[in-house]
């Protein structure tokens, strides 16, 4: 990858972060947040894009943002009203922005005429005469309120508004970037900055040369603007009147080139540090910390220290007194006693190594961010994964040799365990992510299929801070979006059945994230009609999925809805219903070690709950012995352990057995009958049981014959190594280098209820 | 209360005696009279820099009183306005 496209994909990575602060600011706004943070905000946003979109030429894109970025600015100087009716339009704006982000990342292709309606759309918001207001986009704000760290990248694209005054004369030029070059060339739209630095030395004077002259000269090259840097001269009384002490950095904007700015300093060669780069340095740092109230550690080192003067510039070349003007008088004495003190500039030099490194760099606003390759997180945590089992090797190793628990070894082996645990932890938590990157693609989703279907919703987000491997969050994306599009189109009701049911016309739709115990919990709920447990029923029967004379209990009436090819959709739409709904979701969470479960209330909405496990990586879990086999079973599912007595046992039905646990029976599941490793169980009370819970709550006893203790694992998928294996969840390699397989709690629970006991057709078993 | 005339001409001759007269006159509230400047050189700048910081540090008066248009648009040029044009200036020309 070259520079160029390294920097492009950098971009593309911001746009992505702007686009979710843009949407996150509308829906702000939507909620009656329409302060002025917010609504600066949402401008910035656009904005930004649309900098960084000019750098790299995409000028579909630029014109886009700049037409939605002209009516935001209008908002924002409240020319227009910011209505509800105004929000839902920019929502929509901001959809076709992404689009056009899409499009210019070779993502799929922007619909033009959409486009183009919504530009005009926007234009009319903004003004039906259509005039921009430039003035205010030069003046006002950029460095107002923004957020220190994305302020120099504010400043930067700040100079670019000088363009705006006409949409049809914005003509992007391509131009070839290179690293340090970035920043400045997204200024560059706008003629060329420079950030001229310089320092004068004593002999500068001495040579009877000024500095006033110089930035006089500069000015002859287009506007500057000046800041002294007064931090290194010393009090009053240890002042040597004829040293150099005072350095500037001064922003310079013009069309001459370098060596045009360099020839101003041709007298002074030798006499002054310079430093000449393009774009804005220093002086937009500076400046804005000036316009901050001056906190900066300059600022804190010298009682008067970065100030900041605006240079009139044409006044200069032309009003300016005449002995002022003409070029430096040469004066006859030259002072002789002077002792050269070399000016020390450590203050400007090393803002403007920040500012340099801000420029390439540009975090997101108030957090710094290191972009890492995924893989090689992945390569860490693989390594990770193999120095969990070695550890576990060396251990049981040793235990082999029968070496006390006090002893050095041992206990050392103990704080290498934790150590490992705690570097496992830390490698996952790098790994781990906010589900946020998916829940914030799903307003847009809900807009469209709430407007294809004609059905008014609104989302409700909740938890979308909770964190889970990266892993999961890749494959949470399609479940949840024909979780969310089944709930609009198949749960909510018309607005007009729902003002008829009494219900406000618009439904809510709420997606949320939350942890519980080990495992991250997705809901997706309405408040529409929920299941309509007749049709489904019938319709299931018409379809032959289940026999017409099977009893069924509404739990698993609404179950029906996950069979393979069941669609209650009487018509088949654009949305959802396709026949290949609710069971794929169902398989690609199970591919992911998750459940699916519903609920529903008639009349009242129905609720999707999905559980995964946080990462897929590694599980805490109890290692049993099961028919001579080594069985893991996931920790979070284990209620407690125990040795049944014989009285607590009590058979029911032909072959089944329940086991009284305090004041409640729960059904005793011998594992190796049910994985089918034996034939015949031995009796519960020779075993030991494992009391579990499952994920809807349910709890059943497990029966394993010993218990070898609790261990971290990690997780090898069987998926993709062999096949999926009905009540396994995965497989592990333990210390002693044997594949164990680790239990499917859930999958172990519901297999036994396809026992002999109730006659139910197959089909339906194997898909509940 | 001391008035201290600046020169017409700032530059590098003018420092040492211009460094010499605020020391001088170091523990007076002081007002400066910049109406006859034509000329303000880097070297004085600082001078009047440190001055400005000293008299601070004293808690005593430190103003510019009738700055000429040329010391106005030096100052600015230098960036220098806020620091040394700030609050006190009385009767600025410009």
């Amino acid at each position: 990858m070259d520079e160029l496209e390294a920097i492009k994909v950098t971009f593309f990575q911001e746009c992505e972060e702007l686009l979710a602060d843009l949407e996150g600011g509308l829906l702000a706004m939507q909620d009656g947040n329409d302060d002025g943070d917010t609504v600066n905000a949402v401008f910035r946003a656009v904005h930004s894009i649309k900098g960084g979109a000019g750098a790299f030429g995409l000028e579909p894109l630029v014109r886009f943002a700049h037409v939605f970025e002209t009516l935001l600015d209008a908002v924002r100087s409240n020319e227009v009203p910011a209505t509800p009716d105004l929000v839902v339009t920019l929502l929509r704006a901001s959809d076709v922005l992404a689009d056009h982000v899409s499009s210019a990342r070779g993502l799929g292709v922007v619909d033009e005429a959409v486009s183009a309606a919504m530009a005009a759309e926007l234009k009319a918001c903004t003004d039906p005469n259509a005039a921009p207001a430039p003035a205010a986009v030069v003046e006002a704000p950029v460095f107002e309120a923004a957020p220190v760290a994305a302020a120099p990248a504010e400043a930067l694209i700040g100079a670019d508004d000088a363009l705006d005054d006409d949409d049809l004369g914005f003509d992007f030029q391509p131009m070839t970037i290179t690293i340090d070059e970035q920043a400045a060339d997204v200024a560059a739209a706008a003629g060329n900055v420079w950030t001229v630095s310089i320092r004068p030395k004593s002999d500068l004077y001495r040579k009877a040369n000024e500095t006033a002259l110089l930035l006089r000269e500069l000015a002859r090259l287009g506007p500057i603007e000046a800041t002294l840097d007064a931090s290194a001269i010393p009090p009053l009384d240890m002042l040597d009147a004829e040293a150099a002490y005072a350095t500037w950095t001064v922003r310079l904007e013009t069309e001459e080139d370098e060596t045009a700015i360099r020839e101003v300093f041709e007298f002074v060669d030798g006499d002054c540090d310079l430093e000449i780069t393009r774009g804005e340095g220093l002086s937009a740092d500076a400046a804005l910390a000036a316009l901050l109230a001056g906190e900066t550690p300059a600022a804190i080192a010298a009682p008067e220290p970065v100030v900041i003067a605006e240079a009139p510039a044409p006044v200069v070349v032309e009003s300016a007194p005449e002995p002022v003007a003409v070029a430096p008088v040469v004066e006859a004495a030259p002072a002789p006693v002077a002792t050269p003190v070399a000016a020390p500039a450590p203050v400007a030099a090393a803002p403007a190594a920040a500012a340099k490194t801000q420029q390439i760099d540009v975090p997101g606003p108030g957090q710094s961010v290191i972009r890492v390759d995924p893989e090689r997180i992945d390569r860490l945590i693989d390594l990770v994964g193999e120095l969990v089992i070695n550890q576990a090797m060396l251990a049981q190793r040793v235990g082999e040799y029968g070496i006390a628990p006090s002893s050095n070894l041992a206990m050392g082996l103990d704080e290498l365990e934790q150590l490992t645990r705690e570097i496992q932890d830390s490698v996952m938590a790098i790994r781990a992510q906010p589900v946020k990157s998916v829940f914030q693609r799903m307003p847009r989703l809900v807009r469209e299929v709430a407007s294809m279907t004609g059905k008014q919703a609104r989302l409700v987000m909740d938890g979308e801070n909770t964190e889970v491997d990266k892993t999961v969050i890749e494959r949470l994306s399609d479940p949840i979006t024909h979780m969310l599009r089944n709930a609009i189109d198949h749960g909510l009701e018309s607005p007009e059945e729902r003002k008829a049911a009494g219900k406000n016309p618009e439904g809510v739709v709420k997606l949320a994230a939350l942890h519980r115990s080990g495992r991250i919990v997705i809901e997706v709920s309405d408040d529409g009609k929920g299941i309509n447990r007749e049709r489904v029923h019938s319709i299931a029967i018409k379809k032959g999925l289940i026999s017409p004379e099977l009893q069924l209990t509404d739990e698993e009436i609404d179950n029906l809805i996950f069979l393979p090819g069941f669609s209650t959709a009487d018509k088949i739409s654009d949305v959802s219903g396709r026949g290949v709904g609710m069971d794929v979701v169902k398989r690609s969470v199970q591919a992911l070690g998750g459940r699916i479960s519903i609920t529903s209330r008639p009349g009242q909405g129905s609720t999707f709950t999905l559980s995964l496990p946080l990462t897929l990586a590694v599980l805490d879990g109890m290692v049993v012995d099961v028919a001579g086999e080594t069985l893991v079973v996931p920790l979070a599912a284990i209620v407690e352990s125990l040795r049944p007595k014989p009285e607590e046992v009590r058979p029911l039905g032909p072959v089944g057995s329940v086991l009284a646990v305090r004041d409640s029976f729960v059904p005793l599941i011998d594992v190796g009958l049910t994985l089918g490793y034996r034939e015949a169980s031995p009796p519960p009370t020779e075993g030991v049981v494992l009391l579990v819970e499952g994920e809807d709550g349910s709890r059943a006893a497990l029966v394993a014959d010993a218990i070898h203790g609790q261990r971290q694992v990690v997780i090898k998928s069987l998926e993709q190594n062999y096949q999926q294996v009905d009540g396994v969840a995965a497989a592990t390699i333990l210390g002693d280098g044997r594949v164990a397989l680790i239990l499917d709690v859930d999958a172990v629970i519901s297999l036994r209820r396809r026992e002999p006991p109730r006659p139910v057709e197959p089909t339906l078993i194997a898909a509940e | 209360m001391t008035v201290l005339s600046l020169p017409e001409t700032l530059d590098l001759k003018a420092s040492g005696p211009l460094k010499a007269a605020f020391l001088e006159r170091r523990g007076d509230a002081v007002e400066v009279d910049a109406g006859n400047v034509r000329r303000l050189g880097g070297l004085c700048l600082q001078v009047l820099l440190a001055a400005k910081t000293a008299w601070a540090a004293d808690g005593k008066s430190f103003s510019i009183r009738a700055p000429s248009e040329a010391f106005v648009e030096t100052t600015r040029l230098f960036g220098a306005e806020g620091a040394l044009l700030s609050a006190d200036i009385h009767g600025v020309q410009s």
